[in-house]
């Protein structure tokens, strides 16, 4: 029988800290849709999502409801756009780009990950469409989303596909310059980008992953900031590494919550079940913030120093009470800090306290980079390209997942700001110091060289 | 699966105080015999425990019921209810059910659990565990029910949410696969017809009576 104080803490943590499972992910290789014309290639690509997502929603639902934990977003993650691409142009891969929007829209599904590159040690025929199509695809779509991986452990960084990427989003940025460069907020830069991630925009099916796969994205912030609220108010004398327990078990709690949910939305689609992936993925409401968390934990004006220590404690915890919980953690697993999505760092952006480099090396520590961030719409391509060449060398070096979501808001300077609605919020438009400043670096091109692995002071 | 063959189902109320387990479980010693299965509460300063016991030799439950009244020294009187237990073979087939956990919070006023109660019951639902406490002027109620599988969980949730509405109450339903996840270390997944936290002792014991499915005179 269980104990009435478990259900109560249980009851508090559901209803009101509004914990909730932030997404059930189901990743579908279409690697057997493969087909030597586009319109063949698209039908069975239609065919396949519908056959095998149409119930994603209606599942999530029902499941979401028996346990009383709402799912708040419903998404797809197909195998790589590129490899289906491989042979074909540009005009294919629009219209693989709208085949997936609308059957995503037919399976009532919020996004579906995938249109992606991976070329952290080249780019491939197949790739380069995908890279060169990404204007008119999150332009002319809804709900697709993207990915380029131009880095990673073993490869290095691809700097000629990073100054690429550099203008590619600019060209996204200008297509959607009447949504203040909405296509970026939909397209992700990688190193070493998971194959199991539920998040978007990041969420791709990668090499190794089952046929059909459900992955789980659960939240947090909210149930983490109360909870280490709640310690506080109990009194006595508690030091950092107590607030660090508390937030283990909050994760261990948060986790378990994701895992039960994902097997058993897994076992009614009569697909496999993935992972649990443990971000604390904030969104714009007040209090769903990482960034409150670090207010918590003592840092008044996020970007002080101590908010890297913070970051890092924070993010440690998380994994720490994620890994008891479950066998099954994969993903980003990390405190994310997007700042648009995250209305107590766009606040911190906004009076002046949190700069571009303290977010670099706050995401030194923690997943997944720099996420959501609007710049000014004149930063020149490649100082957008050294910003992205940076971040991957965070991840190359210390052997994380690393990630650059960057929008240049056309027309926009610093200061400005921007709201791009919904769960993806709004933020001042970030100054970019010494813009222009690292053209050179950038054209010299080629691969910076796989770091080495031993020696790592 | 009792020890002896005499069954009964001893239940004993008291204002709490250190002696009264010690002294009952003397009492059925004296008279050779086992205690099968037991479970102790104390809400507002008293004390009741339910006891499923075996003797070896007959007795009539009054004689029983005294000699366990009289196996009080302190001076506080025991109230002390004995009745024989049914036979297994008494007790219908259980119907498969899965356990969920009802919550309703709100602003305390008469009729609360009544009101609840008397929805399950409608629906043949039986009542497992039930705790209600007043703080304050709120009310807080938890019942652990088991729900067979012919009712929609969704529209007993539409149901209760409306209920707690009229009443100014926020309730809730939820499966207690939830509670065990996040409360247990062990994480157990229960399927149709099983729930996934089997108590240690059975909760349907063979002795246990025809289910009364909720109605058990909860009134507040």
């Amino acid at each position: 029988m269980l104990r009435t104080d478990e259900i109560l803490s249980t009851i508090h943590m559901l209803h009101a800290e509004h914990l909730d499972v932030r997404s059930v992910t189901l990743g579908l290789s279409l690697d057997d849709c493969a087909a030597p014309g586009i319109d063949h290639l698209t039908k069975k690509v239609r065919q396949k999502i519908v056959s095998r997502a149409s119930r994603l929603v209606e599942v999530c639902e029902r499941v979401g409801a028996k346990y009383g934990i709402p799912v708040i977003n419903k998404r797809l993650a197909i195998s790589p756009a590129a490899t289906l691409l491989a042979g074909h142009g540009q005009a294919a891969a629009l219209q693989l780009a709208k085949t997936l929007d609308a059957a995503a829209a037919e399976c009532r599904v919020d996004f579906v990950g995938g249109f992606t590159a991976l070329v952290h040690k080249g780019i491939a025929p197949g790739d380069a469409v995908v890279m060169e199509a990404l204007p008119e695809v999150l332009s002319q779509t809804r709900r697709v989303c993207a990915s380029v991986n131009v880095a990673s452990r073993k490869a290095g960084i691809n700097m000629d596909a990073v100054h690429r990427m550099g203008h590619v989003l600019l060209a996204v940025a200008a297509a959607t310059a009447r949504e203040r460069g909405f296509g970026c907020a939909k397209l992700v830069v990688f190193a070493n980008i998971p194959e199991d991630n539920p998040f978007m925009a990041g969420a791709y099916l990668g090499a190794g992953e089952p046929e059909a796969v459900v992955h789980i994205g659960v939240s947090g912030p909210g149930v983490v900031s109360s909870a280490l609220r709640r310690r506080l108010a109990m009194g006595g004398r508690l030091t950092l590494g107590d607030l660090a327990e508390e937030i283990k078990i909050t994760s261990f709690r948060v986790t378990r919550v994701g895992e039960l949910i994902g097997r058993e939305v897994a076992a009614e689609l009569g697909v496999a079940f993935g992972i649990v992936d443990l971000s604390l993925a904030p969104t714009p409401t007040v209090g769903d913030s990482v960034g409150e968390i670090l207010k918590t934990l003592g840092i008044a004006a996020i970007g002080a120093p101590g908010s890297t220590a913070a970051v890092a404690m924070l993010n440690d915890a998380v994994k720490k009470g994620g890994l008891f919980a479950s066998s099954s953690v994969g993903g980003l697993s990390g405190a994310f800090i997007p700042v648009s999505e995250d209305a107590a760092l766009a606040d911190a952006v906004g009076r002046g306290h949190l700069v571009l480099e303290k977010l670099e090396a706050m995401t030194s520590v923690c997943s997944v980079g720099l996420d959501m961030i609007a710049i000014p719409g004149d930063t020149p391509p490649e100082t957008i390209a050294a910003i992205i060449a940076d971040e991957m060398a965070i991840g190359v070096v210390n052997d994380k997942t690393t990630a650059v979501r960057l929008i240049p808001v056309p027309g926009a300077k610093a200061g400005d700001r921007v709201d791009f609605g919904g769960l993806f919020g709004a933020t001042p438009v970030m100054e970019v110091r010494n813009s222009g400043a690292s053209e050179a670096f950038v054209h010299f091109g080629g691969r910076i060289p796989a770091p080495i692995q031993s020696l790592r002071n | 699966m009792t020890r002896f063959s005499h069954v009964f189902v001893l239940n004993v109320m008291s204002d709490d105080h250190p002696g009264i387990v010690a002294a009952v479980t003397a009492a059925v010693e004296s008279l050779g015999g086992n205690i099968d299965a037991c479970s102790q509460t104390v809400l507002g300063g008293y004390f009741t425990l339910i006891m499923i016991i075996s003797v070896p030799e007959a007795i009539l439950p009054e004689q029983l019921a005294e000699r366990v009244r009289s196996a009080e020294s302190s001076g506080a009187a025991y109230q002390v209810l004995v009745r024989p237990a049914l036979a297994p073979a008494g007790s219908p087939a259980a119907e498969p059910a899965e356990r969920f956990v009802i919550s309703a919070f709100g602003t305390d006023q008469p009729g609360i659990v009544r009101r609840f109660s008397q929805y399950l019951a409608g629906k043949d639902i039986n009542i497992v565990d039930l705790y209600g406490d007043r703080r304050g002027n709120e009310f807080v109620l938890i019942g652990q029910v088991e729900v067979p599988p012919r009712w929609d969980v969704r529209l007993m949730q539409a149901d209760l949410e409306q209920m707690g509405q009229d009443l100014g109450f926020t309730v809730k339903l939820q499966h207690e696969n939830i509670f065990v996840a996040t409360n247990q270390l062990r994480l157990q997944h229960g399927t149709a017809g099983e729930t996934a936290n089997p108590p240690t002792v059975p909760a349907n014991p063979p002795t246990r009576a025809p289910r009364e499915a909720g109605s058990g005179g909860f009134t507040a």
